[in-house]
This record gives C-alpha cells, sequence and structure tokens, in this order.
C-alpha cells in the first residue's frame, strides 16, 4: 500500500510540476496557483514558498529562506508550516 | 433573442466567474450514449467565429475568470483551435481541451502546445475497445489510446475523462491501471449525470446500488494508492448518494457556459428549463451578460429557495442541488432536488432506484447523432413540448 513517493525523501528539491502555473491576480491582488481545471489563492507566505521550489533548494532550505524572508520570530514554527504545505502540494502533484 | 432586462436595484453584486466553459461547437465524430449536448443540438446554426471568442476571452478574463474550458462537440473539429488557444493565451487563461480525441495527431497537438494549451481532457468510453465502441457509436478507442500517449509523450498535462455507468463500471480497477500506464495526471471517474442523452438512455446506463458501492470503494483505495502519482477523481451518482450534488457550484456563482452560438448559460444544460431567456455574447458584452441576464439571475444566491431547501442547513453546501434535474424530474426548476434525500419527491428517484437493480440492460440505446437529433426534435415539436423526454 506504501506507494513510492519521492515527496517524502529528505534529499527532495521540490519544483513547481510543468502543468502548474503561478499567476498574479490583479482583481483579488493576491497570487493564483493554477493547475489543470482548478485554482488555489496563495497568501504572500505560499506564493514566497511555491516562488521558493525552484528545483534547486531542499525543503528545509526553503523554511530557511522564508523564514529570514518574513523576519519570522519562531523559525521552528514556520518550518513545520513550510513542510506541511510543500507536502500537500506533493500529495497533490502539483510540486515534483 | 432578447437583450436582458436591466439589474434589478436590490440585487446584490454579481460573484466572479473563475471558469468559462466555452462550447465552441455541437459538431462531433462520435455517438456517445451519454452526451451532455443538447438533444436539439443539430438546431444551432452559426457557430462564433475564432475572433468573436477573442473578444469573449477578453471580456471573461476581465470579469475574473482564469480557467477555460474548450469543449464542444469535439473542438478539434474547428479548424481554427490553434487560434483559440493563443487568443485565450493572450488573457492569461489556463487552457482546458476537453476532446474526444479522435482528431488529434502530434503536428497538431505540438501546435497547439506552442500556442498555449496547458492541459488536455480526453476522453475514453471503457479499457476494452469492443465495450468502449459500443458506447461511443464509433471505432474509436484504439485511436484515443494513441493520442492518450502523444499528450503525454509532449508534456501536456493529462487527465482521463471516464464516464461511468453499468456498461463500464465492473472495470473501474482496469481503468485506473490503464490511467496510471497511459501517463496520466489526473482520472476522473464520472458517473453519468442524466441530462439529455444520457437521460434517453438512463435505464440502460444506471447502475445498481451494490454496482455503484462496489466502484466507488474501488475508486477511493485507489486514489489513497496512487498519491502524488495520480489524481483519481469519482464523481458521484446522486440518484444512487441521496445527496443533490452543488451543481457548477451554485447557479451563476463560478462558472459561466458559453454554447457554440453565443448563449450564456449558467451551465450546458440550462436549456431545458422553459421559460429561460438566454442572452447572447453577439448581443451583449459577457461582463452585462453575468450582472444582468434574467437567466443568469433565475436562481442564483438562495432568495428563490423554498422549503425545505430554505432553512437547510447544507444550503450554501449543495445550493438545493441541480434545477435542470429538478426540473427534468418535478416538471418544477424550482422544487428540490428530488435526488436530495429531504426532497418532497425523493421517491421519484428511490423509484428508478429499485428499478436499475432489477431491470437489465436492455432498453433500446438511442445515439447521439444528427439525424436522431432532428428526429426526436421534430417528434417533441410535433407534441407541444420542448425536446427532452418526459418522465
Amino acid at each position: 500500500m506504501t506507494p513510492a513517493d519521492p515527496n517524502r525523501d529528505a534529499d527532495w528539491r521540490p519544483r513547481l510540476a510543468a502543468r502548474a502555473r503561478i499567476q498574479f491576480d490583479a482583481i483579488a491582488c493576491q497570487d493564483l496557483l493554477l493547475f489543470p481545471e482548478a485554482a488555489l489563492a496563495l497568501n504572500e507566505t505560499a506564493a514566497a514558498i511555491v516562488r521558493l521550489c525552484d528545483g534547486g533548494r531542499s525543503v528545509s532550505a526553503i523554511a530557511g529562506a522564508v523564514a529570514e524572508q518574513f523576519s519570522a520570530r519562531d523559525p521552528a514554527a514556520i518550518a513545520a508550516d513550510v513542510d506541511d504545505f510543500i507536502h500537500q502540494l506533493g500529495a497533490r502533484g502539483l510540486l515534483e | 433573442m432578447t437583450a436582458s432586462p436591466p439589474t434589478a436595484p436590490d440585487r446584490p453584486p454579481a460573484p466572479r466567474p473563475y471558469t468559462l466553459l466555452a462550447e465552441i461547437t455541437y459538431r462531433c465524430p462520435l455517438r456517445c450514449l451519454y452526451c451532455s449536448n443538447p438533444i436539439d443540438f443539430a438546431r444551432a446554426q452559426a457557430e462564433l467565429t475564432a475572433a468573436e471568442w477573442g473578444r469573449v476571452f477578453a471580456e471573461a478574463a476581465a470579469l475574473g475568470v482564469v480557467q477555460v474550458h474548450l469543449s464542444g462537440g469535439e473542438p478539434a473539429v474547428r479548424d481554427d483551435l490553434g487560434a483559440l488557444v493563443a487568443h485565450a493565451r493572450a488573457h492569461r487563461l489556463y487552457i482546458n481541451l476537453i476532446s474526444g480525441g479522435t482528431l488529434l495527431d502530434e503536428p497538431r497537438l505540438e501546435a497547439l502546445r506552442a500556442a498555449g494549451l496547458d492541459h488536455v481532457q480526453l476522453s475514453i468510453q471503457d479499457s476494452a475497445a469492443a465495450a468502449a465502441d459500443r458506447v461511443a457509436g464509433a471505432p474509436v478507442h484504439e485511436k484515443k489510446i494513441a493520442v492518450a500517449r502523444l499528450v503525454a509523450k509532449l508534456g501536456l498535462a493529462l487527465t482521463l475523462n471516464v464516464v461511468i455507468h453499468r456498461f463500464n463500471i465492473a472495470r473501474v480497477d482496469d481503468l485506473i491501471r490503464l490511467a496510471a500506464d497511459l501517463g496520466a495526471h489526473r482520472l476522473e471517474l464520472a458517473s453519468t449525470q442524466f441530462y439529455a442523452w444520457a437521460m434517453e438512455n438512463r435505464a440502460a446506463l444506471m447502475p445498481s446500488a451494490a454496482q455503484y458501492a462496489a466502484a466507488e470503494a474501488t475508486a477511493r483505495a485507489a486514489a489513497e494508492r496512487y498519491r502524488g502519482r495520480l489524481e483519481i477523481a469519482f464523481v458521484r451518482n446522486d440518484y444512487l448518494t441521496g445527496e443533490p450534488k452543488p451543481c457548477m457550484g451554485g447557479w451563476g456563482r463560478s462558472i459561466i457556459c458559453v454554447d457554440p452560438t453565443g448563449r450564456v448559460m449558467p451551465c450546458q444544460a440550462a436549456a431545458v428549463i422553459p421559460g429561460l431567456e438566454f442572452a447572447n455574447v453577439r448581443d451583449l458584452s459577457l461582463g452585462e451578460i453575468w450582472r444582468g441576464s434574467s437567466a443568469i439571475n433565475a436562481f442564483r444566491g438562495l432568495a428563490w429557495m423554498a422549503e425545505p431547501c430554505a432553512s437547510c442547513p447544507r444550503k450554501e453546501i449543495d445550493f438545493g442541488g441541480c434545477r435542470c434535474q429538478a426540473f427534468l424530474l418535478t416538471g418544477a426548476a424550482r422544487a428540490t432536488d428530488p435526488a436530495c434525500r429531504l426532497a418532497p419527491d425523493h421517491a421519484i428517484v428511490t423509484a428508478l432506484r429499485e428499478r436499475a437493480t432489477a431491470d437489465e440492460a436492455d432498453a433500446a440505446l438511442v445515439y447521439r447523432d444528427v439525424r436522431t437529433s432532428r428526429k426526436l426534435t421534430a417528434a417533441a415539436i410535433a407534441g407541444g413540448g420542448a425536446p427532452v423526454r418526459s418522465n
């Protein structure tokens, strides 16, 4: 029952799937993540995370960059949130 | 076609549409038993041109639309499909092509990708060729499988869509394996929705409750197993669940449909409801229609609801179900959808459910084609009714 899930690999360097696109939405003044037949509205942090998923950074490196970018007082909590969000997108096949 | 009346002063602001369903043609080489095109599709004349669609896409984007579904009929019967894709891309829309695949080949797919196509939703009818071709009414299965492989090879997103009914419901497992083998990113196992041609064939297509429960359990288990690799979506059969679907996410709420001749509708089936007047993009802008069309406003929001919907805690979840289904089953579009176990007319659906358990699929099959469309339309007109089946 356990799928081969590359997303759980500690060395995983997530990259936005080719079929997903991040696009600024001028009506709502926020970024949207577009993918087949659906869209997710991204808040500022979520959009920053998606933009850092460029295939060159590990999940912990992304968490570090986000913590720095938003001057987080609790980097450990940020790291847990980033990890959770990235794995949610991975489970939907939107990060590879 | 008349223009819509002006917006009533007490009407709340129109919601934002995110998705445009663009039915660019009703022409199609297939004859599927479950086709959702209107029975009288052969009457449709004068399809919107590529330039007219370009204007519709611009107006849709300005309203907030971010997803366009190029659908039909078979959208690839139009030689100017590439121009439509390019117009949609110019307005930053995410472009989904809803196709049967039989008219696509590698050069054409490459050109569509270059024009900005993002995603192909390809229909297949079954996992086995003979069974699939019987439902499609044409020998097309092998070609579709080849096209699915091409779409994946070219790096376009691929959804495989399979409408589920009595003839293929026992092979859900095979369909899941096939989707994974073809390199699909997503598999839609969509229970037949009983409108238009599917309604004509309802007795033959309706699975038994036991078949349906087994298929749903198989799909849900597979969705877990394939998580992260293949997304498996199972669209339920509301005759069998007792729970109405939130049809189109609510009437006139997040989806806007334009038919091949430019009529703007809340969903592609809405023309079955008598008395609705659809405005046309040839007469008014899409924004004016979305805000002011009497048809788009007919069941928008919650104020139109009667009991038991009006006081139901689920009214903002399922929006009272489907207005077209309410009309098709009860004759009243305003009624609670009989699929709901709380509906006064729910017995209509339970009777059909029990009949499906007893029946064999020996009902005469009605294939969707121009000749049959003309015949059924003429018969309905002679009978003084709308060209839909009465129940």
